[in-house]
């Protein structure tokens, strides 16, 4: 299976030499005899993680979880969900890649500070002092909220 | 009532200054678009580097099995298309960088002002206490013992990195893989900055 895709993998680069770009299908997204361009698949590995540093800084901020941790935890995840998504649902050689290395660090940077700028906004946003305000402008009598401390 | 609600939030000001980089970047990337994505200089060196990693991964990656003979002039063969990839590489970032000043005056002017209306003022708070090294970019300017405090440089600064690098990625400004300095962490593209 591995040999196959080898093979499929230096056709496809050499019609990339000669100029020729099969167009991209959303199938191709979840085939695993489907064939990649490193460009390509490095592009869509870029916005999946883009896509996770945005849904985790929401969620993160909206809870709101506060701790070191979260960070770490965020990177543990989108790297596993990165890993798992080549390895097992395209099932990918990583060595015509450029190794595993190569393949997670595709919009790495990127995703960490898109991770931190919508958690810090939403954590700020979904902030106690925020919502005592909301809650206090809707029901102005007797409203006692605990101060939010980082 | 609307411009209360907005100014009574403690953090109002990470807004503005999210809004104000969302606004820088675009910016930015159409006056690099003016003076170096539609030259014909930049598509051409561009075409050249994109053909010439291809070329070299064609070849690293054919059978290993081939007599020694074959194995040395393929060797050969690598290394000067190596040579001309690091050489079109070059030729890219000097072409960028000539033109890139300008991008350069407008984000330096943008900095300055952001600086003088935030300066000494936290613009967010970070739910979590980042490590030494972050403090110095993230407690920039601010006063007091609490570093959960976020200066207006760590917020433009991740505002940059994060809104440039995907807009540029969006328009396909980045640059080719197989360019020199695509390394773990590709910035946005540092000579159109």
């Amino acid at each position: 299976m591995r040999e196959r895709k080898s093979v499929k993998f230096n056709f496809e680069l050499q019609q990339h030499q000669n100029g020729h770009f099969p167009p991209f299908k959303v199938e191709k997204l979840f085939d695993p005899a489907a064939a990649w361009d490193k460009d390509q698949l490095g592009d869509v590995l870029h916005w999946i993680r883009q896509a996770l540093a945005l849904v985790c800084g929401l969620l993160w901020g909206a809870i709101p979880l506060v701790g070191g941790i979260w960070f770490l935890l965020f990177l543990l995840l989108s790297s596993g969900i990165i890993y798992a998504y080549y390895a097992l649902v395209l099932k990918i050689d990583e060595e015509d890649f450029g190794g595993h290395g190569a393949l997670l660090q595709d919009g790495l940077f990127a995703s960490i500070s898109l991770f931190l700028l919508v958690w810090i906004l939403n954590a700020d946003m979904f902030s106690l002092e925020n919502t005592r305000f909301y809650f206090s402008v809707y029901f102005p009598s007797n409203c006692d909220f605990p101060h939010s401390n980082w | 009532m609307s411009s209360t609600l907005f100014s009574s939030m403690k953090y109002s000001d990470s807004l503005t200054v999210v809004g104000i980089s969302i606004c820088t970047a675009i910016v930015c990337e159409a006056i690099s678009w003016l003076l170096i994505y539609r030259t014909s200089s930049y598509k051409s060196l561009k075409s050249t580097i994109d053909k010439a990693s291809k070329k070299l991964e064609t070849m690293k990656t054919t059978d290993p099995s081939t007599a020694t003979l074959v194995k040395k002039s393929k060797t050969k063969k690598i290394d000067r298309v190596e040579s001309s990839l690091k050489e079109s590489s070059r030729d890219l970032s000097m072409f960028k960088f000539k033109s890139g000043g300008v991008v350069a005056l407008v984000l330096f002017v943008v900095f300055g002002l952001l600086n003088s209306l935030f300066e000494g003022k936290p613009v967010a708070k970070i739910p979590f206490v980042p490590i030494k090294l972050v403090q110095k970019m993230s407690h920039r300017g601010l006063s007091g013992d609490d570093m959960t405090d976020c200066s207006m440089a760590f917020l433009y600064f991740l505002c940059s990195i994060s809104i440039r690098t995907n807009l540029q990625k969006f328009l396909g400004f980045s640059p080719p893989r197989g360019a020199a300095g695509a390394g773990l962490f590709p910035m946005p593209d540092p000579k159109s900055n």
